[in-house]
């Protein structure tokens, strides 16, 4: 009985301690979507561990500027993300930018691309990774 | 730098066994059986966070409503979901898709500078929020922030946006992914709803391709839809997007890659790849009576 309570702890404590974690990766990746950006009302997060990836797909109108911020760990730099369009050619990679947290993408015609994050493995061995996304009008 | 850290050791332990408690299966089971606890808390770990995996993205309501000004379309008030209903519908799915419908009002109202109506749906917002337990995401002091703004525009769009992201997180922290995922719905439907139903729009060829733009992002919706219904309440609903995936179905697009350029010193990558789709007249009409019925099942 007193086995299963501390797995019982251990089991509810856990989750929390990533929420809270996801949450504080959340708050610092939020500044990056400036006063100039509209935040598009959502909000995605994913746990990674290792070499994993998180990929989401998203469809890109023409004639809009995005920002993408990306985030993972306990400051910028821990996340690499890459914008690849549906014949997987990559329009843009932040590891060629130094990590940079955040990007825009001006779009001149609408497009469906692939977003695929990952951790720095110089950095982190795992952790919870966020993206949010802003537009300009 | 690169040495881990305490917290870092920490993280890695909490992480690894929380991956642990999501894949253990084996492990609860050596436990007692009749330890009800043990079993219930699983689900919820198994539910907490993707684990790498894909993640789905909906276009924003309010894109729609910017490409609805831009394509000069009258501002039509009537074409938005009465407010009163927000107070009539009962149950989880109704309530969560009126809620992403009066978020895709809210900001054609703001983007066409209706303040009042703005304000308004904003009120039905809060009020219906606090039906599905949303208050930290549409609370007093947003309603407050949203009626000093009123004159403002982009203050209104950016309010809103960063509350139903809010709102989007906080679902997702505790385990309502299915409520998150008919938000979304409701706000996506209601967009096509306000695009097609002035006749102008098909005439006006970039709102047709707008349109038509959309099959991705409704085959996410699709899937996001069927993941999270684990209750099967939302079985009709899902049903008749699958019935709108299929008309949709017939749009083709075609894409040609263009080097994009990146301005490293203005963080900015020019994305120049070109595309255009095609929908048959006939299946646009389709479309449009399918996008109106689906609405229509959410507001009854």
């Amino acid at each position: 009985m007193r086995r299963t309570l501390i797995f019982l702890t251990l089991a509810l404590s856990v989750p929390s301690q990533a929420q809270e974690l996801c949450q504080t990766i959340a708050d610092r990746c939020e500044k990056h979507i400036t006063a100039q950006y509209i935040p598009d009302g959502q909000f995605y997060r994913a746990l990674l561990q290792g070499d994993e990836q998180a990929e989401f797909n998203l469809t890109l109108f023409g004639g809009t500027t995005y920002r993408v911020a990306a985030c993972s760990g306990d400051a910028d730099g821990v996340l690499v993300f890459s914008v690849i369009d549906k014949d997987n050619n990559v329009l843009f990679s932040n590891k060629d930018q130094g990590n940079a947290p955040y990007w825009d993408l001006a779009v001149t015609n609408t497009i469906d691309v692939k977003v695929e994050a990952g951790l720095d493995p110089s950095k982190a061995g795992s952790g919870c990774a966020v993206l949010l996304i802003g537009f300009k009008k | 730098m690169l040495a881990p850290t305490t917290s870092k050791i920490a993280l890695g332990l909490c992480l690894g066994l929380l991956l642990v408690a999501c894949g253990g299966s084996d492990s609860s089971s050596t436990t007692s059986g009749s330890d009800t606890l043990a079993v219930d808390t699983t689900p919820k770990e198994t539910e907490l966070l993707n684990v790498g995996g894909k993640l789905f993205s909906i276009p924003s309501p309010v894109q729609t409503a910017l490409a609805l000004r831009k394509a000069g379309l009258k501002y039509q008030k009537d074409l938005t979901a009465p407010l009163d209903k927000g107070e009539a519908v009962v149950g989880k799915v109704a309530q969560s898709s009126v809620l992403g419908i009066y978020g895709a009002d809210l900001a054609y109202a703001a983007v066409h500078r209706d303040g009042q109506r703005a304000m308004a749906t904003m009120q039905a917002i809060e009020k219906l929020g606090n039906k599905l337990e949303l208050t930290n995401s549409f609370d007093r002091a947003l309603l407050e922030q949203f009626k000093a703004n009123l004159g403002s525009e982009d203050s209104l769009l950016r309010f809103s946006g960063t509350a139903f992201r809010a709102a989007d997180q906080y679902l997702k922290n505790n385990q309502r992914d299915d409520v998150s995922a008919l938000v979304l719905a409701g706000g996506w439907v209601e967009s096509i709803y306000l695009t097609i139903s002035d006749p102008a729009a098909a005439k006006d060829q970039g709102l047709v391709n707008r349109i038509g733009e959309q099959k991705n992002s409704l085959n996410a919706l699709v899937e996001l839809l069927e993941v999270s219904d684990k209750e099967k309440a939302a079985s009709a609903l899902l049903a008749a997007m699958k019935e709108l995936q299929a008309l949709f179905s017939t749009v083709n697009s075609a894409y040609t890659f263009q080097e994009p350029v990146t301005d490293a010193a203005k963080k900015t990558t020019f994305i120049n790849s070109t595309s255009s789709v095609m929908i048959p007249a006939d299946q646009l009409a389709a479309i449009m009576a399918k996008v109106t019925a689906i609405r229509n099942m959410m507001l009854a």
